[in-house]
């Protein structure tokens, strides 16, 4: 019933025991230091699976390669959970390391297997960005909630009403709009709420670092207000129908009662579905 | 060393047709996927809820084809795991021996997923309950103990009343179990973490006689000193009316516990069993 022990990736001799125990004392990441290519010169000779080569030591085997694709994957999926954009300069220093010559290969590689089989793809925030993010080809379904682990993001809800409303108001509306919008379903900037704990520190701060919303100052105004419009991360995950939907199911209607906004989500479906240029590959 | 582009696609071509020795990698469909990404949200599941999720995942994609058998059905995704160097791997609790599945990495033996979660002083705060776990004869720290050790932290100076909020994290993402101010491993952790512990404590570490795996708490022969899993006491000792050591054949003298037996559970009624779901979808 338990697990026999495997001896795959299970090395035995002294040096990767302290290179183990290193590892754990070095600095929370899966990050592998420049000490590590001491630890792999002495280790390569063996011939084990985990040793790492520097380019003085030869051509890398394919194991080397296969186990750098899987730190990698592993790193994207870890980092997503947390919905920050994976900067290019994070995997370069964490993981690929001494593998910097072939990254846009590995980084290639890393993608397939992520869509192949966790069903995240991997796209980049921008064009020319450098930052990455995952998105879900699986539809979420309602019944998930039932089995997940985490709450999902029940902070999506508030989400899907902000983009919402900015979308309905001509894709950007001021801050005190929003306020005056949410305060009729009781929620408030000020006030600490059941559900979304600070609902002001969701929509200004969090919502904004994982790039759902843009939260721009609007110069010359007294007193300060700001102006909120979709962030590229949005762009990606949802789409103008998608939200224009939401909303039309919200108020029990149809999208097109509002012709002006079914228009522009039909123009922005149109343009979707031409061909796409970019992908997960690196620019550069 | 400059390499050529075609030595470099050639070298990284060979990765393109993952190294599954002799295994063929099973295949992946909309299944397998919904149900590895809502996998990943619980740290570590039972055996009843990991039925429950996988059958939640046909519904969604595949309602007309037959559940397959949960074995089969994790061995598949396994297969096409193993290139990425990680596994859903099945284990049992230590006290009840309720079977427990989570995905582990097989790679790198630091505390790599703990470590996204916690600050440096707070992953030296578990690495140093790790250890009073380890060397302890009844798997379990004490809360005095562990804080005591808060002075020796690397990083960002922690107080007493900081360290004692961070345990209680430890709790709540199952790291640890907490017991009347004691500690001991979760499940989650031992199944994670086995083959760091087993590389970094390799004298200080227990070993069950029965399966061999990783002990932390059991119960010990007191005439020759070998260890066994409470569970694994349970499945041993189930048909004898006289249980006797193993090793050195002297008498048996604790208490044999139940073994875990998922049908008497779901006897007991549904809300015992949901409570237990919503425990576990705790963090």
């Amino acid at each position: 019933m338990l697990q026999k022990p495997r001896s795959r990736g299970r090395p035995s001799s002294q040096a990767e025991r302290d290179w183990g125990r290193r590892a754990a004392e070095e600095a929370p990441s899966t990050s592998r230091g420049a000490g590590s290519s001491q630890e792999a010169r002495s280790t390569a000779s063996q011939g084990a699976r985990r040793a790492e080569a520097s380019p003085e030591v030869g051509p890398r085997s394919p194991q080397q390669l296969e186990l750098k694709v899987a730190e990698l994957v592993q790193f994207l999926l870890i980092k997503d959970q947390k919905k920050i954009p994976i900067k290019r300069t994070d995997i370069l220093k964490h993981v690929i390391g001494d593998y910097k010559d072939i990254f846009p290969d590995l980084l290639k590689l890393a993608a397939e297997r992520l869509e192949y089989v966790f069903g995240y793809k991997l796209v980049e925030l921008e064009p020319k960005s450098n930052t990455y993010i995952l998105i879900n080809t699986l539809e979420p379904v309602e019944e998930d909630a039932e089995v997940r682990g985490d709450q999902g993001t029940p902070t999506t809800g508030l989400l899907m009403i902000v983009l919402g409303l900015i979308f309905m108001k001509g894709n950007t509306i001021k801050e005190t709009e929003v306020w005056d919008f949410l305060r009729r379903l009781g929620v408030y900037p000020t006030k600490k709420h059941l559900v979304f704990g600070d609902p002001k520190k969701l929509i200004t701060e969090e919502f904004v670092r994982q790039r759902y919303l843009e939260y721009r100052r609007i110069p010359h105004t007294d007193p300060v207000d700001y102006e909120l419009q979709w962030g590229p991360r949005t762009n990606l995950e949802t789409s103008k129908m998608k939200v224009l939907k939401f909303v039309a199911r919200v108020h029990n209607q149809d999208p097109k009662d509002w012709p002006a906004q079914y228009c522009e989500a039909l123009a922005d479906e149109e343009a979707r579905a031409r061909p796409e240029t970019g992908g997960p590959a690196p620019s550069s | 060393m400059e390499e050529g582009r075609a030595e470099r696609r050639r070298r990284t071509e060979a990765l393109s047709h993952p190294q599954g020795g002799t295994r063929r990698a099973g295949v992946m469909t909309d299944v397998h996927r919904r149900f590895l990404q809502l996998l990943m949200t619980h740290g570590v599941l039972e055996e009843w809820d990991v039925r429950r999720l996988q059958k939640h995942c046909y519904r969604v994609h595949d309602r007309t084809g037959a559940v397959e058998e949960l074995e089969d059905f994790i061995n598949n995704i396994n297969s096409v795991l193993e290139s990425l160097y990680i596994e859903i791997k099945k284990g049992a609790t230590e006290d009840d021996g309720r079977p427990v599945y989570a995905l582990v990495n097989l790679a790198t033996t630091s505390v790599s997923k703990m470590a996204s979660d916690f600050a440096e002083n707070e992953l030296d705060l578990f690495r140093k309950a790790l250890e009073l776990i380890i060397d302890s004869d009844t798997g379990f720290a004490s809360s005095t103990n562990i804080l005591n050790l808060v002075d020796q932290l690397k990083g960002k100076k922690m107080r007493k009343k900081e360290a004692e909020q961070v345990l209680q994290k430890f709790v709540q993402n199952k790291w640890l179990i907490e017991k009347e101010g004691e500690f001991t491993l979760h499940s989650r952790a031992i199944l994670e973490m086995e083959q760091y512990i087993r590389e970094t404590y390799p004298d200080a570490v227990k070993i069950c006689n029965i399966c061999h795996s990783l002990l932390i708490q059991g119960q010990s022969c007191e005439t020759c000193g070998i260890r066994m899993h409470l569970p694994c006491v349970a499945k041993y000792f189930q048909p004898s009316l006289e249980p006797r050591c193993p090793h050195c054949n002297d008498y048996w003298p604790h208490e044999i516990p139940e073994v875990f037996d998922p049908e008497k559970e779901r006897e007991a009624g549904p809300s015992k069993v949901s409570k237990r779901s919503l425990r576990s979808r705790q963090h």
